[in-house]
């Protein structure tokens, strides 16, 4: 993970006392992670369980976490990256103009007691959602809180984790790290695997037009993606793999029907943390898992001749 | 008909994967989700093991699972640079499986990582 400071929920629940939640709503997004590992549960070093912890928010506007947060505070929308080289100057002890940080929508006195926070916490975690990585600044957010993250080490135990969405996405990173070394993103078209975000990442690739099949498993694009994105995957033969016939489904020249993750399909699955646990699937489906499906058709694809970079 | 009953069940609907869940099922549907949140009670009781959709769709027609493995192999291999994308809501096991289907039509492999 690129040197990102981390550790599992398990130390959070244990050892935490300052928790900032930062552009996320795990109140509705993650109804249990305030009940399960962060904010309520009594921990070995943090006995009293909530009284010993401490809870800002930091979001552009009150969602119902707020109402979990000792200090909700109030940024202006794309503001984030800014807030947070404030808070990494103010840690190191540097002058900052309040004039500078009144465009954040926070006051400096405001930031200046979050830095005192951060630098009296015991253990303090940030942890991060899309509200700060999918907003103007996307990764250069992430890469500030990463850093502030790191740099509070210098004062004390502090570490960054981000909340992930979709069940198994965490698990995506970590398949891909082990097999070709990169995260996401993977352009293997070469026989050897070639990482370059905003090159090879689907929405770029897609606007441009650049693929001519897909095979989609495990996501609906055809509901989430840019028109023009979805528009180009009508265009070109896209397969799709999932449960239900979907929206992606409807605009697809192939779509197998396959067995719902941990429901009716065993495995594996990686948490936030990068915790891999076992599913425990409840019912037997009469379609075949994705795992199959997808073994299936590269036996198919193995069957034909033999493709090598630049023959086609 | 007597209820299966499946402790510490894994939910894998959001990033939390709550794996303390105790499920209650029939035999085609789960009927309780105790410990779930309002999230994961509404993923565990929406998919069920009920055969709603067919095996599978070629060009919108109902065809077999064998003909939709030909014909997606077909389209997969003519391509000059397929796209395997998703892989969120899927095993460990069917990543890997797809990074290496990845490999041999010399596509490119994405999540949701990148959006």
């Amino acid at each position: 993970m690129g040197g990102k400071v981390t550790c599992t929920l398990g130390e959070v629940k244990n050892r935490a006392d300052l928790i900032v939640y930062w552009g996320g709503n795990p109140a509705e997004c993650h109804p249990r992670h305030f009940t399960k590992y962060t904010l309520t549960q009594k921990g070995k070093f943090v006995p009293k369980g909530r009284k010993d912890r401490t809870m800002i928010l930091v979001d552009i506007r009150e969602t119902p976490s707020a109402k979990a947060a000792d200090i909700f505070l109030q940024v202006r929308p794309s503001k984030d990256f800014e807030v947070l080289t404030t808070l990494r100057a103010l840690i190191k002890g540097q002058r900052v103009s309040a004039e500078t940080v009144a465009e954040t929508g926070l006051t400096l006195e405001q930031l200046q007691d979050f830095a005192e926070r951060m630098k009296k916490a015991r253990f303090g975690v940030l942890f991060f959602g899309m509200g700060l990585s999918m907003t103007r600044g996307k990764h250069m957010n992430s890469a500030a809180l990463l850093s502030l993250a790191a740099e509070l080490n210098a004062f004390t135990k502090f570490v960054a984790m981000p909340m992930r969405g979709h069940g198994n996405v965490t698990g995506g990173d970590v398949v891909m790290r082990w097999t070709t070394g990169y995260p996401f993103g993977v352009n293997l078209s070469r026989g050897y695997p070639r990482f370059n975000p905003g090159e090879f990442s689907t929405v770029d690739l897609l606007l441009r037009g650049d693929n001519d099949a897909a095979l989609i498993l495990g996501a609906d694009p055809g509901a989430t993606m840019p028109q023009p994105a979805i528009d180009h995957l009508a265009r070109i033969p896209t397969i799709v793999l999932d449960p239900k016939v979907t929206h992606t489904s409807r605009l697809a020249r192939v779509h197998i029907t396959t067995a719902a993750t941990g429901i009716s399909a065993p495995g594996t699955v990686y948490r936030m943390d990068e915790i891999p646990l076992p599913l425990r699937p409840a019912l037997k489906s009469p379609y075949p898992t994705d795992e199959d499906v997808v073994r299936r058709i590269y036996k198919a694809v193995a069957k034909k001749p033999a493709w090598f970079p630049g023959t086609k | 008909m007597e209820l299966s009953i499946t402790k510490n069940a894994t939910c894998t609907f959001c990033g939390c994967v709550c794996d303390d869940i105790e499920l209650h099922a029939d035999g085609e549907r789960i009927v309780e989700t105790k410990r779930a949140c309002i999230l994961g009670e509404a993923w565990f009781k929406n998919h069920t093991a009920e055969r709603l959709y067919p095996d599978a769709l070629i060009d919108g027609q109902p065809a077999t699972l064998d003909d939709a493995v030909e014909a997606a192999a077909e389209y997969l291999y003519n391509a000059h640079l397929p796209l395997v994308y998703g892989l969120s809501n899927v095993t460990c096991e069917a990543q890997r499986e797809a990074v290496a289907l990845a490999e041999l039509i010399g596509g490119v492999v994405d999540s949701h990582t990148s959006l």
